[in-house]
């Protein structure tokens, strides 16, 4: 099938540029406290908003619903169920990926939101909507206070779940 | 008494690949020449105030804005850059013209996509760079998911998402204006490259250069420039969260409420009767049958369907993109609302030639921002104004 058009503007007369853009985003109130209790506990944290009573993950200093300023803190589940997911296939760059990366929208157990994240140790035929999944973290030494503290998230191991409760 | 707004004059470029040879300003230059000449007006005294529709990152350039008052006509003159799709330029140009103090209003937005290296790179920068943008990868995962979830709620199946790249991509093949007719089937779409399941290379709309102008005008001078005047009958907008965390991912919910607000303005109580045809996003097939729903053209989990069915094709009970939308036009960044719009002046003066919808009296267009965002826009025209029905 040939029916994709290709151009390439790097044939014609051109001049060639080049944007740096380098920032440093400042987590922020409500940032620091989660990225500190994931790289310290691996705990994540919430913030409940009593007019909704919701819990936000990842949490924030307002409430998007009633815009009332939020400054409860509670420690939330590190289970979730697969609210959505894909596979990619093609790296940022358009290369084909000799991994495919599953990818799912995680709605942490009993909060309003979660993480998009990736899925680790389970086949990708094997993923679908609603399955439980928990968080695998990287080890205390490894943890540094960013997204990535949290590797993947896996199938949860159901027995583990009940001894635990 | 608010006055009423019609479009009086476009110009387009036609959608490409690419454009050799054309710099950015050109194309800006030659569709705004060709909306002021279908006018009939001189931008240099008669147009009030410019509005472009461009975002920086899409342009390489820092402080975009003041890089279009001369391709314009527009130097020394009233003008401001409105950072959102050209349909929001069009909604506030509506809002000017019915203040009263503005009576021709132009509104411009183009593409030259064909000179960005790094797409996929400035998609990703539009993540939010604590939560998602540590995790990499291409950034259309997020439309795979979206349809993903879509598909699940409504039970609408993965082969009428290709119905929709087949038959937008067809409908392309009769417009001069469009970058990617093709006839293509839906077995083509099903078996193109799957990139982010269930999301397969055909069913993400390809780039295209162009550049869109439409110039608006108030009532009192709408008749003295044209004959065949498109009234904005109403426009709307909305945002969802901009947090993936917290939004929805099987309805598109800033379209349904942006929907509301364009209704009500345009006093439309049952849009399935009172609209004739839609150019809506179809940035993603599966789009087009989220859009469908969240625009009550048919009842959620119906699109699909629908789409099977026949109903969304050229001469169906509602025709959808028949110009070939963003699939078959190719998305055209910022521009791709206001093509929309265009599309639909056309249908609705009677001038889409071999595609023209039969008897269209109210048409309307709708657009999202893309990937990440959620927030969308629409506007209703008709060749009817307000008081006529
Ligand atoms: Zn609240």
């Amino acid at each position: 099938m040939s029916l994709e058009k290709i151009g390439d503007p790097r044939d014609l007369t051109h001049w060639m540029g080049h944007m740096e853009t380098d920032y440093s985003y400042t987590y922020g109130i409500a940032g620091e406290k989660f990225f500190k209790e994931l790289k310290e506990n691996a705990k994540i944290m919430g913030t409940r908003c009593k007019n909704c009573n919701l819990i936000y993950v990842p949490p924030r200093l307002f409430c998007e619903r009633c815009f009332e300023k939020l400054d409860t803190w509670e420690t939330v589940s590190k289970r979730g169920s697969v609210h959505t997911y894909t596979i990619a296939n093609i790296d940022i760059d358009g290369s084909k990926l000799k991994k495919p990366i599953i990818w799912a929208m995680i709605k942490i157990d009993n909060v309003h939101g979660g993480f998009v994240h990736k899925l680790g140790e389970v086949d990708s035929k094997d993923v679908e909507i609603g399955m439980h999944v928990e968080a695998v973290f990287k080890s205390r030494k490894e943890r540094e206070g960013s997204m990535l503290d949290i590797k993947y998230f896996r199938p949860a191991k159901q027995k583990l779940e009940k001894a635990l409760r | 008494m608010l006055r009423e707004v019609a479009v009086v004059g476009l110009g387009c470029t036609g959608c490409r690949p690419t454009t050799p040879g054309l710099s950015y300003k050109e194309i800006m230059f030659e569709a705004a020449t060709r909306a002021f000449e279908d006018a009939g007006v001189d931008p240099r005294c008669d147009i009030d105030n410019f509005i472009t529709c461009a975002e920086d990152y899409w342009e390489g350039f820092s402080i975009f804005d003041e890089f279009v008052p001369d391709q314009l006509g527009a130097v020394l003159r009233q003008l401001f850059t409105v950072t959102a799709d050209g349909l929001f330029g069009l909604a506030t140009a509506y809002m000017l013209i019915r203040t009263g103090e503005f009576d021709t209003v132009a509104v411009e937005a183009h593409s030259k996509a064909s000179d960005i290296l790094t797409f996929a790179d400035i998609v990703a920068f539009a993540l939010d760079p604590i939560f998602n943008r540590p995790l990499g990868g291409h950034p259309f995962y997020i439309a795979g998911l979206e349809m993903n979830r879509y598909l699940h709620e409504t039970g609408a199946s993965r082969e009428a998402c290709a119905h929709v790249v087949a038959k937008n991509r067809k409908n392309a093949l009769s417009n001069a204006y469009a970058a990617h007719g093709a006839n293509i089937t839906v077995e083509d779409v099903l078996e193109s490259e799957q990139l982010f399941y269930p999301l397969s290379r055909l069913d993400i709309s390809p780039l295209a250069d162009g550049c869109m102008v439409l110039v608006l005008a108030s009532d009192k001078v709408a008749g003295k420039l044209t004959d065949t005047p498109i009234w904005v009958r109403g426009v709307g907008w909305n945002s969802d969260t901009p947090w993936l965390e917290t939004r929805d991912w099987g309805r598109s919910v800033d379209t349904e409420l942006a929907a509301k607000m364009a209704y009500k303005v345009a006093g439309i109580r049952n849009p399935q009767k009172e609209i004739d045809l839609a150019e809506i996003d179809d940035r993603f097939s599966y789009k087009e049958l989220q859009n469908l729903e969240a625009l009550q053209l048919c009842r959620r989990g119906e699109a699909g369907k629908l789409t099977e069915e026949g109903a969304t094709e050229r001469d169906g009970s509602i025709p959808i993109n028949p110009s070939g939308g963003l699939l078959g036009v190719g998305y055209t960044l910022e521009a791709s609302g206001l093509q929309k719009a265009l599309e639909i002046v056309l249908q609705l003066r009677g001038e889409a030639g071999k595609r023209q919808v039969p008897d269209a009296e109210t048409g309307l267009a709708q657009v999202w921002r893309g990937i990440p965002t959620a927030s969308g826009a629409v506007a209703i025209l008709s060749n009817r104004s307000r008081g006529a029905t």
